[in-house]
């Protein structure tokens, strides 16, 4: 009687002291995860702010202002644009139209 | 040996002199104690543990915010016209707060105030929660933190930014410092954008990290993503050339509307002045408004395909009909109704071409207020436009029943009702979408519409070749032309209202307007400008207004990859035909 009573209670403690590895272990984790889902959102945050600052470079205003002033480029209109039609299929030789 | 057994006991010496029943009495007494310990213990962790379990909580519990990102509005093509990133906002804690003057006008000069206007805001030392500013440039945070002053805080906050800028201002609109939609898309589709944030209760450790999660986590709901109907590319283009024309003519303000004829998404609505979205202090509602919806004006010769569209499409009268309109002016119940010069006898498109007020009374005159009231309520007039967004105007159309002879002659030719330069270029749907009126909408649909039929679509092209006349040689709107896409449209021009009269002839104040389609065969896009006050000796529509008109519709179609559907030449611009006021 007295040799269970004491198995058990040694099996007790030992379960006892598991249980605190494994929360000690399970907090570690959590604070892990805390910090790696953070870091996730700062780079989710950083992405976005960067894709708008693309976008601020890439403004039409922005475009048109470089292609003017540093590529001296001008407005395409009709008379200065050549139109390709595309092929009907099968057929190979392109054919370009100047309206 | 047992005779030898010494009984110790029995000393004398040893005998005790206290009774027995003292140590058992201490026994008890420590044993009692350790008994109430016991029930304490038992009683605080079992009974009675709320107050400890919350000073627990009070140490080491958090309820963490989880922010929802507030949704991005994209044009069609997927560019982003708002997004928000997190930028810092400096805050003070006035109790605590360290009052060094020197670092004090440092950081007054960084926070671009007057140290007597910083000394101000942290004069209530009972506070100690205090904003200083709000949403500052990075740099700005970083040499404030770099002042190294105690009680100064930077937290970081969501600001909405905006890098198209002053072109699609009017449209997108803007939020608060609390991201809460104040003008346009942002306020009309707040809820949408918004999301919810979500929270979760954590333990934190004595370092600040989080250890275990309590309970339930919230999770936030992003904001979604709004896709608009707006062509960046588009918008900018007519926004440039809005401006140009307000400034080269002088005028007060300016608008462009392009629709797509065959879906009613807005392409580009912008107006000019505009403002600039992330920098608006010292913003006057001039600025703000977005015209293209809520200025309403009377809609002129822009009315009078819809009353020559009724007469074709009742079968009154045919392209061909002729109408005598000599000698250029006619009297209707006493009041004159006149043509800008005469122009003898018409045929009903010629009227339409060269704009004739009293060809156009003429025809309305055979029809019955009911019927014309019935077509142009159809068309939108008077009507909210039906267009999720904030301030839209309906303008004004009266009750048939109430209108004399005279007013349903001056509606005919679009006096007497009022109309915001969008529902016209709605409106304008009637003739480019075979006969219906349809949706508009500014957000992202590419499907086909269709909507309630007006008139027939015999008749709406009928009247697309009118309109095509009226923007060709011989028309009002000849500068409305445009290099390898036909065109199609009808100019506008009135006297503002100054007061309850037009003013007096030296000091009158004009409007001018064009509405029109392209390419006029199978329209694309439908757009409409107007100019406010054009005031450098141009004022006609067909002057001010057209020219901006061909602009976009070149460009628009170019971006759309529309392939010309004319010859081009180089236009040679003969004299105009002048409208009828």
């Amino acid at each position: 009687m007295s040799r269970v009573s004491i198995i058990l209670l040694v099996a007790v403690l030992l379960s006892a002291l598991y249980l605190v590895r494994t929360q000690y272990q399970s907090r570690a984790l959590t604070t892990e995860l805390d910090q790696t889902m953070s870091e996730a959102r700062r780079l989710e945050i950083e992405n976005d702010r960067l894709d708008v600052e693309r976008r601020a470079q890439a403004t039409p205003k922005r475009v048109e202002k470089l292609a003017r002033e540093q590529l001296h480029m001008r407005t395409i209109t009709p008379a200065i644009t050549h139109y390709a039609k595309l092929p009907p299929p099968g057929v190979t030789t392109s054919e370009t139209v100047r309206p | 040996m047992s005779s030898r057994s010494v009984q110790y006991t029995s000393s004398p010496l040893l005998a005790s002199k206290t009774p027995i029943w003292r140590s058992q009495f201490i026994v008890a007494c420590i044993a009692l104690g350790f008994l109430g310990l016991v029930a304490r213990a038992a009683y605080v962790q079992l009974i009675d543990n709320a107050f400890f379990k919350r000073q627990g909580a009070v140490r080491h519990v958090r309820t963490l915010d989880l922010p929802a990102n507030r949704g991005r509005i994209l044009d069609r093509n997927g560019h982003i016209l708002a997004s928000s990133v997190p930028v810092p906002s400096i805050w003070a804690n006035p109790e605590s707060i360290d009052r060094d003057p020197e670092k004090f006008k440092a950081l007054a000069k960084l926070l671009g105030m007057t140290q007597a206007e910083l000394e101000k805001k942290l004069s209530d030392e009972d506070k100690n929660f205090v904003w200083l500013k709000r949403q500052v440039d990075e740099p700005v945070a970083k040499s404030i933190e770099a002042l190294k002053i105690k009680g100064i805080y930077a937290r970081k906050e969501y600001k909405r930014i905006y890098p198209e800028g002053e072109a699609v201002a009017h449209v997108v609109g803007f939020t608060n410092v609390e991201n809460i939609g104040q003008e346009g898309v942002e306020r009309e589709f707040n809820k949408n954008l918004g999301g919810k944030p979500g929270s979760r209760r954590v333990i934190k450790d004595k370092f600040g990290q989080v250890v275990e999660d309590i309970g339930e986590i919230i999770l936030p709901e992003d904001g979604k993503d709004l896709q608009l109907s707006i062509d960046s590319k588009a918008q900018y283009f007519a926004y440039e050339k809005i401006k140009e024309a307000v400034i080269s003519n002088r005028a007060k303000a300016g608008s462009v509307v392009v629709l797509h004829a065959q879906t009613g998404e807005v392409l580009a609505m912008t107006n000019y002045p505009s403002f600039v979205p992330d920098k608006r202090s010292n913003l006057m509602g001039e600025q703000l408004r977005n015209r293209a919806l809520t200025d309403t004006f009377e809609p002129g010769s822009v009315m009078k395909p819809f009353t020559i569209g009724l007469a074709l499409n009742s079968g009154r009268l045919t392209p061909n009909s002729v109408i005598q309109t000599a000698p250029g002016s006619m009297v209707l119940t006493g009041t004159t109704i006149h043509d800008s010069h005469p122009h003898g006898a018409l045929t009903v498109e010629q009227v339409i071409q060269v704009s004739s007020n009293v060809g156009t009374t003429k025809i309305a005159m055979q029809m019955q207020p009911q019927e014309m009231w019935e077509t142009f309520s159809q068309a939108g007039f008077g009507q909210k436009p039906p267009i999720a967004f904030p301030g839209v105007v309906s303008g004004r159309l009266r009750p048939y029943k109430t209108w004399r002879p005279i007013e349903q002659a001056t509606m005919s030719y679009g006096y007497g009702l009022s109309a915001s330069l969008f529902q016209m270029a709605r409106s304008y749907t009637v003739f480019s979408h075979e006969g219906q009126i349809i949706p508009v909408t500014l957000l992202k649909n590419e499907a086909t519409v269709s909507g309630e039929q007006v008139f027939s679509a015999n008749t709406a092209s009928q009247v697309r070749k009118m309109l095509q006349m009226a923007a060709g040689p011989g028309g009002t709107g000849m500068k409305a032309q445009t290099m390898g896409y036909s065109v199609g449209g009808k100019s506008g021009t009135a006297y503002k209202q100054v007061g309850k009269t037009y003013g007096s002839e030296k000091n009158r104040k004009y409007r001018g307007w064009f509405v029109g389609m392209a390419p006029i065969d199978k329209p694309l896009i439908i757009v409409a400008v107007m100019l406010d006050e054009p005031s450098n000796g141009r004022y006609y529509g067909g002057d001010v207004a057209a020219p901006v008109f061909s602009e976009v519709v070149q460009q628009t179609l170019r971006m759309m990859r529309v392939q010309p559907d004319i010859a081009f030449k180089p236009l040679v611009v003969t004299q105009l035909e002048k409208e009828s006021l």
